[in-house]
């Protein structure tokens, strides 16, 4: 059969390959050789070598943007995951309206980052200004707040979804067993469903944590990196070098700088990966 | 113990209806002030509703539906949203039955491929992207799909795979043996099993392009007018920082609403295959 | 059938890839990436008629506001890119010198009412200035007169002291502030790190008899003080307050009646007419005083800082598509008088059309009495970062968090150090 399958070749894998070269690899390729180069377009670029990544470590601005992001990735990680977690567990006793708390909490994954953002700044500010307090634009930790409590809002549904679908994958018999036993309530949550919802954990953290590092469309829409690039993170950074500054030699920089963060982002994935494989192993 | 339980959950219910209060706020919010006139919507009276004085009735989505092209922007973010989307799902779950059922050296370095595009950030590509995009004439709505094929693919390939591995393999090779060829077989056999996977990588795919900004708005051709809703948003922003802040209110609702229309109407499905996709993934 | 669909599937990938443009004609098409939101609905029926009227395609596009920068570099590595772009004054030009191409010869340049309004460097001419604003105080005439005073009263910087702390001081009785709220966000501080710094610069560089620096000295930095001083103390709000307040805040309560003073410009006019909030009997613009100078003499600030600039990489036949829509622009009836009346721009063309823009008209009536209009010197100001450090320090010293020194410091020393990294 694999052999008549594939004779067909051409029909099931031409058209999604095609377009992966167009809208992957070619891209993909030509970036990684621009980061070597000084251009403003693709024709007419000069070879430099690794000047642009020198100059990537010594700009303070991209270390500054690197720190900022891991923080509030660390950070936002933490919360989202803790809450969504506890609002699974609340959501998995079969209480009244549990279908209506689940679609309201999921609401907000459905809309795009931008939105969000300039839903959450109007929010935000009026609260501040209400309390006095100076505006998200102009005080870089209310920047970090904000994004953070902007992340919650917006991924706790996500993740929430997941680890109800990990607890109710929990074998009933488990619970009954624990619960004939005398076991408390607290006694099983960690010894029977934080053990068994570890693959839906993994699976958490690793969405919050590239997530987190990605995030591009909130970061922009509710603070644009004020005040003077201090709420900055890595792909907004990325994105201001690319087109923001102009110059012939800031889009080599960009292009570095993109590299060094694809890097980063596949390192991380890896780790990750690796962390769930030894997980699945030992269960 | 069954009285504590109760009214435990009790308190539980309390604090989550609470909490989803305060999770649908952000919403009506906007909601309040898109119905306020301009002058009175302030940075600190965002939390007040509008009053008989500043009742704005619909004036503002007036505004917002006829002074920066929504109805257009909204056309095409429909027609590349769902143009893309179905051709994910057709050439993708192509793609992953057949690296999936042939084993050769080929398929697994396009499946590695396919995996390394799903965690590249797209700032690595922004540029050689819209510039590829620009050269092909691949910049208008109706040929951007392939972009969105292309650098969508990893991770809908990637699903796909996940779910075709657990097909019974039997199904299929009874099905040629009947004489169907592959196409056959495919579109007869294998793509009807895959139905709960289309549904979910769909919606997957669906909330990522109906919400994607940076890639429409490098790539797509502006000077042929073509914009999507994310990217008009921006433009009620004017040069000496005045922002029309009544139709902006009115034009995010105006986003809002479809995409709450089509969540209460498809909440189960969206949910289940959020979940289905995030165990597999 | 098998091998039919996948020569379908594949025929259709192959078309849509190669539907390239064979459209390209050999007459040239004019493409206009605009800067101003507000005149985007304007320039497209300019665009329109001038399509109508020659058969030459125009295509505007506008720039979504605070993204003109990523716009222009991203449309400009395309295939099509635009041909008629602009740039912020001799700052934002060094940045776009390799695409502007010389226009001292072309005729549009001929047209300019005074040389002054050209971008040129060592002889060549890269921009053309394309809009004259003034800025100063826009006094809400009515209340002031309420307060018992007249906008002949206000000559000086000690007179508009006196009058804003007079306001100050009856605010409970009169139920009105002296100035709208300093808003400090990037919708409302340019009013401040950028318009108001360029008159301690301006008087420098008149001292000096220079027009750019290296250094500044940071000579009238007192007054700066002084006038910041008597904005955020005679405010609307508590100056700690400040840092919550935005443009639009400050234009709201100017348009409420809720202040005399409001600093900002002539592109504001529309703004504060639309509705009928305000007509042009009850508004007045004064000049900013800050205490320096020959004050009785002292004109609005008045000058350009928008240019346009032609793209040198575009195709021949583009370019002179372009350099005639420019030359239509300014002499034709239907291209002055859009941009005097629909987009309410005032041009420094021979040709221009009288603007029905009462500040404008204002500061047309002062030059002509023999006011001296403060130019606009804040093009020179070494960078974005410059200014954006100095609008964190008036923040900061508003909010009583940070001290007058951080300003003096983020004025002088971030002027040198700002300079020397854009130009060293």
């Amino acid at each position: 059969m694999e052999k008549t399958i594939k004779k067909f070749w051409p029909v099931f894998v031409i058209p999604t390959f095609a377009a992966f070269c167009i809208g992957f690899i070619w891209p993909f390729l030509q970036g990684l050789y621009l980061s070597f180069c000084r251009f403003t377009t693709i024709n007419k670029a000069t070879w430099t070598g690794v000047q642009n990544y020198l100059f990537t470590f010594t700009d303070s601005s991209f270390l500054h943007a690197f720190w900022f992001t891991a923080l509030f990735t660390i950070v936002s990680t933490v919360c989202i995951n803790l809450a969504a977690f506890a609002i699974a567990l609340a959501l998995t006793r079969n209480i009244k309206g549990t279908n209506i708390f689940r679609s309201v909490f999921f609401m907000p994954n459905l809309i795009g980052g931008i939105v969000l953002g300039y839903i959450w700044n109007i929010l935000l500010n009026c609260v501040l200004t209400l309390l006095g307090k100076p505006l998200l634009s102009l005080h870089a930790p209310y920047g970090f707040i904000g994004l953070v409590i902007l992340m919650c809002w917006q991924q706790i549904g996500y993740m929430m979804i997941i680890y109800i679908a990990g607890i109710q994958s929990i074998p009933t018999d488990y619970l009954e067993a624990a619960r004939i036993d005398g076991a408390s309530e607290r006694q099983i949550l960690w010894k029977i469903k934080i053990p068994n919802v570890m693959p839906s954990i993994t699976i958490c953290l690793f969405l919050s944590l590239t997530n987190g590092f990605k995030l591009f469309d909130q970061n922009l829409a509710l603070t644009g990196g004020d005040p003077s690039h201090s709420t900055e993170m890595l792909a907004l950074n990325i994105y201001n070098t690319f087109y923001a500054r102009s110059g012939p030699q800031w889009k080599g920089y960009g292009q570095a700088k993109a590299v060094l963060f694809c890097i980063l982002v596949i390192v991380i994935s890896l780790v990750q990966l690796r962390a769930t494989r030894s997980k699945e192993v030992q269960q | 113990m069954e009285k504590a339980r109760k009214s435990r959950d009790r308190v539980i219910s309390c604090i989550l209806a609470v909490l989803s209060v305060a999770w649908i706020y952000p919403v009506f919010m906007i909601l309040a002030n898109s119905f306020k006139q301009e002058r009175s919507i302030t940075t600190g009276g965002a939390f007040q509703l509008p009053t008989a004085e500043t009742f704005a009735g619909f004036d503002n989505f007036r505004e917002a539906l006829t002074s920066q092209g929504f109805l257009t922007a909204f056309w095409y973010s429909l027609v590349i949203t769902v143009m893309s989307v179905v051709l994910i799902l057709v050439c993708c779950s192509m793609c992953a039955w057949f690296i999936t059922r042939v084993k050769a050296w080929y398929s697994k370095a396009l499946y590695f491929l396919f995996v390394l595009s799903m965690v590249v950030p797209f700032q690595m590509v922004m540029f050689t992207l819209s510039s590829t995009a620009d050269r092909l004439k691949l910049s208008n709505p109706y040929t951007i799909c392939i972009i969105y094929l292309g650098f969508g693919a990893g991770l809908a390939v990637f699903m796909f795979c996940g779910f075709v591995k657990s097909i019974p393999i039997e199904v299929e090779e009874a099905s040629m043996i009947d004489g169907c060829n592959p196409i056959q077989t495919f579109f007869h056999v294998v793509l009807p099993i895959l139905k709960p996977t289309l549904i979910s990588v769909g919606i997957l795919e669906t909330m990522w392009l109906w919400n994607d900004y940076l890639l429409p708005y490098l790539v797509l051709d502006r000077t042929k007018g073509y914009m999507t809703i994310p990217i008009l948003i921006q433009y009620f922003r004017g040069s000496y920082g005045k922002v029309s802040m009544g139709p902006m209110m009115a034009s995010i609702m105006l986003n809002l609403i479809p995409i709450i229309i089509v969540y209460i109407f498809c909440q189960k499905h969206i949910i289940k295959g959020v979940a289905a996709g995030a165990v597999k993934g | 059938m098998k091998k039919a669909l996948a020569l379908i599937l594949a025929l259709v990938m192959c078309l849509s890839l190669s539907a390239v443009a064979f459209a390209d004609g050999e007459t040239g098409s004019v493409y206009y990436l605009n800067f101003k939101p507000e005149a985007d609905e304007a320039w497209q029926a300019l665009a329109a008629a001038y399509t109508e009227e020659t058969g030459v395609p125009v295509t505007v596009v506008t720039a979504a506001s605070n993204t003109y920068e990523e716009t222009l570099m991203s449309e400009i590595s395309k295939s099509n890119p635009p041909t008629l772009f602009q740039v912020n004054g001799p700052v934002g030009l060094a940045n776009w010198k390799d695409y502007c191409l010389d226009l001292a010869d072309a005729d549009i340049t001929g047209e300019l009412t005074s040389q002054d309004f050209a971008l040129s460097e060592d002889g060549a001419v890269y921009g053309i200035g394309y809009v004259i604003e003034s800025y100063g105080i826009i006094v809400n005439k009515t209340l002031l007169e309420q307060a018992g005073y007249t906008i002949d009263d206000i000559q000086s910087f000690d007179d508009l002291k006196k009058v804003a702390e007079d306001i100050t001081a009856r605010k409970d009785e009169l139920g009105f502030a002296a100035f709208s709220s300093a808003g400090m966000d990037a919708s409302s501080d340019w009013r401040f790190k950028t318009h108001l710094a360029n008159l301690p610069i301006y008087f420098e560089y008149q001292d000096k008899g220079i027009s750019s620096t290296d250094a500044i000295e940071g000579t009238y930095l007192d007054n700066y003080k002084n006038i910041f001083d008597l904005y955020i103390n005679n405010s609307t709000c508590d100056p700690a307050e400040l840092s919550g307040k935005t443009g639009d805040d400050s234009r709201n309560e100017f348009l409420a009646g809720e202040a005399v003073f409001f600093q900002n410009g002539s592109w504001e006019y529309t703004n504060l007419t639309a509705d009928g909030a305000f007509t042009d009997d009850d508004l007045a613009m004064i000049p900013i005083y800050i205490g320096v100078g020959d004050e009785a003499n002292q004109g609005l600030c008045t000058g350009c800082e928008n240019y346009w600039c032609v793209n040198a990489e575009a195709d021949e036949a583009d370019i002179q598509a372009t350099l005639d829509f420019l030359y239509w622009l300014v002499t034709s009836e239907t291209g002055t008088s859009a941009l005097a009346n629909d987009m309410g721009f005032v041009i420094p063309f021979k040709g221009a059309v009288e603007s029905p823009n009462v500040f404008v008209k204002q500061d047309s009536e002062m030059t002509a009495a023999g006011k001296t209009p403060v130019s606009w010197n804040f093009t020179t100001m070494p960078s974005e970062q410059w200014k954006n450090d100095l609008g964190s320090a008036l923040t900061a010293y508003a909010a009583g968090t940070g001290d007058w020194d951080a300003v003096v410091s983020a004025f002088v020393d971030g002027w040198a150090t700002e300079y020397q990294l854009a130009n060293g």
